[in-house]
């Protein structure tokens, strides 16, 4: 849930590059994303890099959690990446697929694709005080703790919830939240070097990019054990590393290199040799220094154009800044991604009006998504959403890419009035408008630019005859206590937003839309789309292995959800990064942000 | 002396357990966020959400939940007295250790203030009403209106702007962030130089104009005349006797504002300087609706502000004896 706040808060960074005029020549952006060349982001780095120095992260909060079985969190993973190894991890360019990194190569999958097989690559070690080799049981321990209440992992139980076993395995650890890991049939280390993985359904494709997230971070047990048995684990307070960098610890593992809120110091691990274990970080710096509480975002973002050896973690500049960073800075000292995630607009489709399709496509019609989009800043915000799946995502062509799927009510981007009006007749709406109960409840983020996202929605409910009673609230409230609530789901929640667990659009569509994703708390699905053709596509998607076949099969699935308009998508965002002059960032489009491990330092 | 003391002291005892009572009540029962939710993430199911619950006893009734935190706060149970929870958000770290982390960079912050807010305001004060309707006297109170008109965050801004080393047009002062990379107090001080001085110009201001009112209408008492025609020098007449009567409804503003002030009032300047004090934690806290945290910090200020009126209350029964009798 944090990712998807702080996710929320830093997009909104990217505002004024509009406004500034640097991106308004469509001859100067690029194609999908809208963002211009110059402010492209690098994906690797410069030849002449060289190692050394000092990098410090500029950050307003704190990471999620430093237990890596524990953090669900963007900003956190931008240290995990660079202080631990995981099966499989994301090359900054990497886009499709991830890469292997602890695993000596892509995992073999069985002809009938229930057994996944990772060979672990010999020679990783873990950093003081532990100081010994990897093995395929570290991997499996990191796995099956995820499942104790006191680490809790936030998603594994659907990622991994094919692998036989997981189900018995999560009632064990919730029986006996301290009686140590559970054990999950389906994951066993064959050997030091073999670690097996058997599937009740052939999802391998899934499972594979859910152990490109700190998840499969190996966690010695003998080690974490006697902290696991504690609920919450105390694990995170001396985490062994396997990466290039780790916290500075002392001789027992306590880390002292982290002061929650201030402070997270990252040195070289002593244990970690590079290339000779295979690992394809270059890791050019000495230590890096994560400082936390900057929360004036304005004048930390001039503190790092202006200053030396440093970048942003989880701030965005603000708008003002933006604008003077594009026309003054250096090149390469602005730069954006897309963030991989979309926003929408969700209609409960349980409840009239909304639970009639032509109702539904009628306010599809009739919003404007530019004037939407444009609230949050403008063109390189990113481009107008047609569909739900975000660019750089496979599925996003197959969905029609840009212009999305051939459909009339989606085909006018600034509102078709008149289509609209059609569809209300449609509807049983004589008058084009609705008639006699039209009270619509609206539960939007109150604070801005959600706030005046939701009012020009309003505006365009109103334009239709509906008459909207508008509450705003908190943000965490809006979502907890209502839109993420089956019970309490107003008929409108305006400020959602879905950000990628991983590069694959399984991670978008099926907690967003499938009918299976409902559940009493928590719930994803906020409009409560329930469809059966959609829930038994999914299912059917999720069990390809075949890559322009998946994406084939999740692009088809984008567009019969818009075909029944249960949100209306308005945006895929992109995500702005800055850095002093002398620091040769890389960024890494997984994260969209930059990786620690990647960049260095050129002054 | 002594029974007015411990009478004191049992009813701020009382006043905290009526506070600690209210701030579970405004977080306990008011609508708000879902905490179990929040800490699960955004892809649990209802299962893990209620194990959430679950180990962090959020799952108890509500009365229940009240009374272990009251027995943990104020009783030797429930791992007290003091137990002021854990802080589910932040790697399950007790809430007393968080703020007592905390505690010492606000205390340096807010006595540095303090120093030179006094420093400025009574000497400003005291001229002005001397030496009232002259140039310098309207001169400060246009300056002080100005100050006191003047948001704090935006003369700290204002103050990074022009004087920090990072960010500033003129690198003169330690800028934002120099407090947590300096070592030693000298380096802390010279650190908190900017948010000492944005923190006490805002404040003196007040003050300045608080002495002024109250030097003009002691300068007018009976006992003034009377000290000036016995031939006492006018400094000790303004001094000794016009400051020393003024100065007394002074300690207990003082009192009042350094308890708000170390309850986290100072969290404008601790945020616009990245100062890791109490202030900058809450404004944290309320960012991930870390209930628990806030409380704690909430309940901590109670304590402050409580604690520094009982000290005023007995300071003045040494500055106005009147109090004591009564």
């Amino acid at each position: 849930m944090r990712s998807m706040l702080r996710w929320a808060t830093m997009a909104a960074g990217i505002v004024a590059l509009a406004l500034s005029g640097c991106g308004g020549d469509d001859d100067r952006a690029t194609g999908e994303t809208g963002i211009p060349d110059q402010f492209a982001a690098p994906t690797a780095p410069p030849d002449d890099a060289r190692p050394g120095g000092e990098l410090t992260v500029i950050a307003a909060d704190d990471i999620d959690f430093m237990d890596p079985g524990a953090t669900y969190y963007q900003f956190t993973y931008m240290v995990t990446t660079a202080g631990h190894r995981t099966l499989m991890a994301w090359r900054p360019d990497d886009t499709d697929a991830p890469s292997p990194d602890l695993a000596e190569d892509d995992p073999a999958i069985s002809d009938d694709g229930l057994v996944i097989t990772f060979a672990i690559r010999e020679g990783v070690r873990f950093s003081p005080p532990v100081d010994r080799e990897v093995t395929a049981a570290d991997v499996e321990y990191a796995i099956e703790r995820g499942l104790l209440p006191g680490v809790a992992n936030g998603y594994i139980p659907v990622y991994l919830s094919d692998v036989v076993g997981f189900a018995a395995a999560e009632a064990e650890a919730s029986d006996d939240p301290t009686g140590g890991a559970p054990d999950i049939a389906g994951i066993t280390a064959v050997d030091d070097r073999t670690l097996r993985i058997e599937l009740k359904r052939p999802t391998s494709a899934t499972v594979i990019q859910a152990l490109s997230l700190p998840i499969s971070a190996p966690v010695p047990e003998e080690y974490a054990r006697e902290h696991d048995a504690e609920n919450p684990s105390t694990y995170g307070d001396l985490v062994a590393f396997t990466g290039p960098y780790m916290v500075a610890n002392d001789e027992g593992g306590e880390l002292t290199g982290y002061t929650p809120g201030r402070e997270i110091e990252l040195v070289r691990n002593p244990n970690w040799d590079g290339e000779a274990s295979g690992d394809f970080r270059p890791a050019y710096l000495d230590s890096i220094r994560i400082a936390e509480g900057f929360d004036d975002t304005a004048s930390a973002s001039r503190r790092i154009l202006g200053g030396s050896g440093q970048v942003n973690g989880d701030i965005s500049p603000p708008p003002t800044v933006i604008r003077d960073a594009a026309e003054d800075s250096e090149p390469g000292q602005l730069v954006a991604s897309p963030s991989g995630g979309n926003r929408y607009i969700t209609l409960n489709t349980q409840v009239p009006p909304f639970d009639d399709v032509d109702v539904r496509r009628a306010v599809f019609a009739a919003t404007d998504r530019v004037a939407l989009r444009n609230t949050r800043g403008g063109e390189l915000i990113g481009p107008v959403a047609s569909h739900f799946i975000p660019p750089e995502i496979p599925g996003f062509e197959e969905a029609g890419g840009v212009a999305g799927p051939d459909l009339d009510f989606v085909a006018t981007p600034e509102g078709d009035p008149e289509l609209a009006a059609e569809y209300m007749r449609s509807a049983g709406f004589e008058s084009g408008r609705c008639e006699g109960d039209c009270e619509i409840s609206v539960i939007g983020d109150g604070s801005s630019p959600s706030r005046e996202t939701t009012e020009v929605f309003v505006d365009t409910l109103e334009q239709l005859g509906f008459e909207p009673q508008t509450r705003h609230v908190d943000y965490d409230v809006m979502l907890t206590r209502f839109c993420n609530s089956p019970e309490q789901v107003p008929h409108v929640c305006p400020s959602i937003g879905w950000l990628k667990d991983f590069n694959d659009p399984i991670s978008i569509l099926q907690p967003t839309f499938d009918g299976g994703a409902i559940s009493d708390a928590g719930n994803t699905n906020l409009s409560l789309l329930d469809f059966p053709e959609i829930n038994d596509a999914m299912a059917e998607a999720a069990l390809i292995d075949d890559p322009d076949e998946r994406a084939e099969a999740w692009g088809g699935i984008d567009t019969m959800i818009v075909e029944q308009a249960p949100a209306i998508p308005y945006t895929w965002d992109n995500q702005v990064n800055i850095r002093s002059d002398d620091v040769a960032g890389v960024i890494n489009l997984f994260n969209a942000n930059w990786d620690l491990a990647f960049t260095s330092m050129s002054g | 002396m002594a029974r007015f003391v411990v009478r004191r002291l049992l009813a701020a005892l009382a006043l905290l357990v009526v506070v600690s009572a209210v701030v579970f009540a405004i977080f306990n029962l008011l609508p708000a966020a879902d905490p179990a939710e929040l800490r699960a993430g955004k892809r649990a199911s209802p299962e893990q959400i209620e194990e959430v619950r679950q180990t962090y006893g959020l799952d108890d009734p509500v009365l229940v939940r009240f009374g272990r935190y009251m027995a943990g706060v104020f009783t030797p149970f429930e791992g007290g007295p003091l137990n002021l929870g854990t802080s589910i958000f932040s790697d399950n770290e007790p809430v007393l250790e968080i703020v007592l982390d905390r505690l010492p960079a606000t205390i340096f912050l807010v006595a540095g203030a303090v120093v030179l807010w006094i420093g400025i305001a009574i000497p400003v004060g005291v001229i002005s009403a001397v030496r009232r309707r002259s140039l310098l006297d309207r001169a400060t109170m246009i300056a002080t209106l100005a100050f006191i008109s003047a948001p704090v965050f935006w003369l700290g801004l204002v103050a990074l702007y022009l004087l920090a080393d990072d960010v500033g047009l003129v690198s003169v002062f330690p800028g934002i962030g120099a407090y947590n990379d300096a070592e030693g107090l000298l380096a802390k001080a010279w650190a908190l130089v900017l948010p000492w001085t944005v923190l006490a110009l805002a404040t003196a201001a007040i003050y300045a104009r608080y002495v002024r009112s109250e030097m003009i209408d002691v300068m007018g008492e009976d006992y003034i005349r009377t000290a000036r025609a016995k031939g006492v020098p006018e400094r000790q007449v303004i001094l000794r006797h016009g400051l020393r009567s003024a100065i007394t409804p002074v300690v207990t503003l003082l009192g009042l504002d350094v308890g708000l002030l170390l309850a986290g009032n100072a969290i404008l300047t601790e945020s616009v300087f990245n100062v890791p004090g109490v202030g900058r934690e809450v404004v944290d806290a309320i960012g991930r609706s870390d209930y628990e945290l806030i409380q704690g910090i909430v309940l901590f200020g109670a304590f402050f502000i409580i604690a520094f009126n009982l000290v005023v209350d007995v300071l003045y029964t040494y500055l106005d004896p009147r109090v004591r009798r009564r």
